[in-house]
């Protein structure tokens, strides 16, 4: 069986959903929204993880359960929840569930897209970018570091440099100005990633197990996510990659312990590929409504191969 | 002050050992930390005038089991949240980039090795062949007791250091091969690895942690540092 868990109305998973539903594949929803209907109960006993899960009326052994794909939101954010206090039973039940939950997701056999522990990597972008280079990327130009000096010295033998967080916190990139140069000092308290900034168009590689989608992305705007609300423009189309290099993004999904993930690269004008991260649970759906590429049909189906 | 006895008798071992507490990285006047075409760079400036670089390392007993406490609580809000997550990251990428035998490297999930919850532990330890007892964990149970063993105090902890295993005496020697399956499989070159003992199940797999008590694996766990050290 394969169960999908998360919020039904949420963009990546409806549309794995809605291929579950056009290639005939049976499956199950867990709607957190629902978690006051919700139980899991299981045992690590003589080697097998095994247990039950109960969706409302309907319950499930783990053991049937073949593949998940989780797209789980911070359960103490959930809008039922909303006006439960601290310490309700509402809550305390839904936080005892989730970690059950994610528990046995971190031991499951079968396929999970993807498990907690491979996506901790993206939590840190310079610890995941001397893994990257393990996979014979380029990463760019980076420094780290608390003294404006270094900074300066950096700008001078790398020319335009660009900003951004150092841990897998959002942040809209930008490129270091004037504004911020008068502001250096405050970076003496708290150490601030900078990285040359590499020019060329963004592709977005979404892999899913084998399977390789590249979207490039043409933005006249440093971060392309944000560009439309910076009064800029982004348009994406779906690419093809060299052969060695979609090699090369697969062995890095599946280095990096995931089946699932959204590779940023960014190619020169020279060609030169370089890597800027890995997200291990990408939001998929703007790319596929873009290009038409099929990903959310990948998902399905590796969900669906897992028996 | 584990680390610190354990700094000790290294040297006293021939090891040549600097020793950076939290304390002192909190006070670090200047961090230089780099990726890209040229390699890997890390340079620290301490308060004391001592200049840390990773090309001079050889080799590290690491037991930062979190950001330095002193810079934590110098660290006010608004920010705060923010400040931590991209410190703790930051530690992550400089303590990886160090060179040599890493006891433990630093994953996301702990800056001396994974903090596991103990349904993974045991899990991992019923695949590398250790006797456990049967986990259960439900939705009616406290997720925060949960994060803890069995009360029952360990009897008797098992080091693993790279391929070295300690064995008390007490223990069956034949734990030693499960455990050191468990050390790899838990990506823990250093792990302390407890067992509980019953009348009736005999001696069953109690916890492990990537920070165990150094002092009381005593000599043994020493000279097997070292060793790992020299290699």
């Amino acid at each position: 069986m394969i169960l999908l868990c998360g919020i039904p109305s949420e963009s990546p998973l409806a549309m794995v959903a809605d291929r579950l539903d056009a290639e005939g594949i049976d499956y199950r929803i867990l709607n957190q929204r629902q978690v006051g209907n919700y139980s899991i109960s299981w045992q690590i006993e003589g080697g097998i993880v095994d247990g039950t899960l109960s969706l409302g009326r309907e319950t499930y052994r783990l053991k049937d359960i073949n593949s998940v794909y989780v797209r789980l939101m911070d359960d103490r954010l959930l809008p039922e929840l909303k006006q439960e206090p601290d310490g309700s039973s509402a809550r305390r039940h839904a936080r005892s569930f989730h970690e059950a939950l994610y528990r046995w997701l971190e031991i499951a056999p079968g396929r999970i897209v993807n498990r907690s522990d491979p996506q901790g990597s993206n939590g840190s972008k310079p610890y995941q970018a001397q893994l990257i280079l393990k996979y014979g990327f380029r990463v760019p130009e980076t420094i780290i570091t608390n003294d404006p000096e270094l900074v300066l010295a950096f700008q001078r033998e790398h020319g335009t440099l660009i900003y951004k967080s150092i841990s897998g916190i959002r942040s809209i990139v930008k490129a270091l100005d004037e504004d911020d140069l008068g502001r250096l000092e405050d970076i003496r308290w708290c150490p601030v990633q900078f990285q040359a900034l590499v020019p060329g168009n963004d592709v977005r590689v979404h892999v899913v197990d084998r399977e390789v989608f590249p979207t490039e992305i043409v933005s006249d705007k440093v971060d392309y996510r944000y560009a439309s609300r910076n009064g800029g423009s982004a348009e994406l189309r779906a690419i093809e990659l060299a052969p060695d290099i979609a090699e090369q993004c697969v062995a890095l999904t599946r280095g990096l312990g995931l089946a699932f993930a959204g590779i940023d690269l960014k190619i020169t004008p020279d060609g030169e590929i370089f890597c800027f991260e890995v997200n291990p649970c990408p939001a998929f759906s703007f790319y596929e409504a873009n290009t038409e590429q099929p990903i959310a049909r990948a998902v399905a189906r590796y969900l669906n191969n897992s028996s | 002050m584990a680390a610190v006895w354990a700094a000790d008798r290294l040297r006293d071992r021939g090891l040549i050992i600097e020793t950076l507490t939290g304390a002192e990285l909190a006070t670090t006047i200047r961090w230089d930390h780099r990726i890209g075409r040229s390699g890997i760079i890390l340079e620290l400036d301490l308060a004391d005038g001592r200049r840390f670089s990773r090309k001079d390392s050889a080799g590290v007993l690491n037991r930062l089991s979190y950001l330095p406490s002193a810079w934590v609580q110098r660290v006010g809000s608004p920010d705060r949240d923010y400040a931590l997550q991209e410190m703790y990251a930051f530690f992550l990428s400089w303590l990886h980039s160090l060179p040599g035998p890493l006891l433990n490297p630093p994953v996301p999930q702990g800056l001396c090795g994974n903090w596991r919850h103990p349904s993974a532990w045991t899990f991992l330890a019923c695949q590398a062949g250790l006797p456990v007892q049967i986990y259960r964990q439900s939705s009616e149970d406290d997720p925060n007791s949960l994060w803890q063993f069995a009360a029952v105090p360990a009897a008797a902890t098992v080091f693993v250091v790279a391929d070295q295993v300690i064995v008390p005496p007490e223990l069956p020697f034949q734990l030693a091969e499960p455990c050191r399956l468990l050390a790899i499989a838990a990506g823990t070159p250093l792990l302390g690895i407890d067992f509980t003992f019953d009348e009736n199940d005999g001696w069953r797999f109690g916890g492990a942690s990537v920070m165990p008590d150094l002092i009381r694996g005593g000599d043994p766990l020493l000279d097997a540092m070292a060793t790992a050290f020299a290699t």
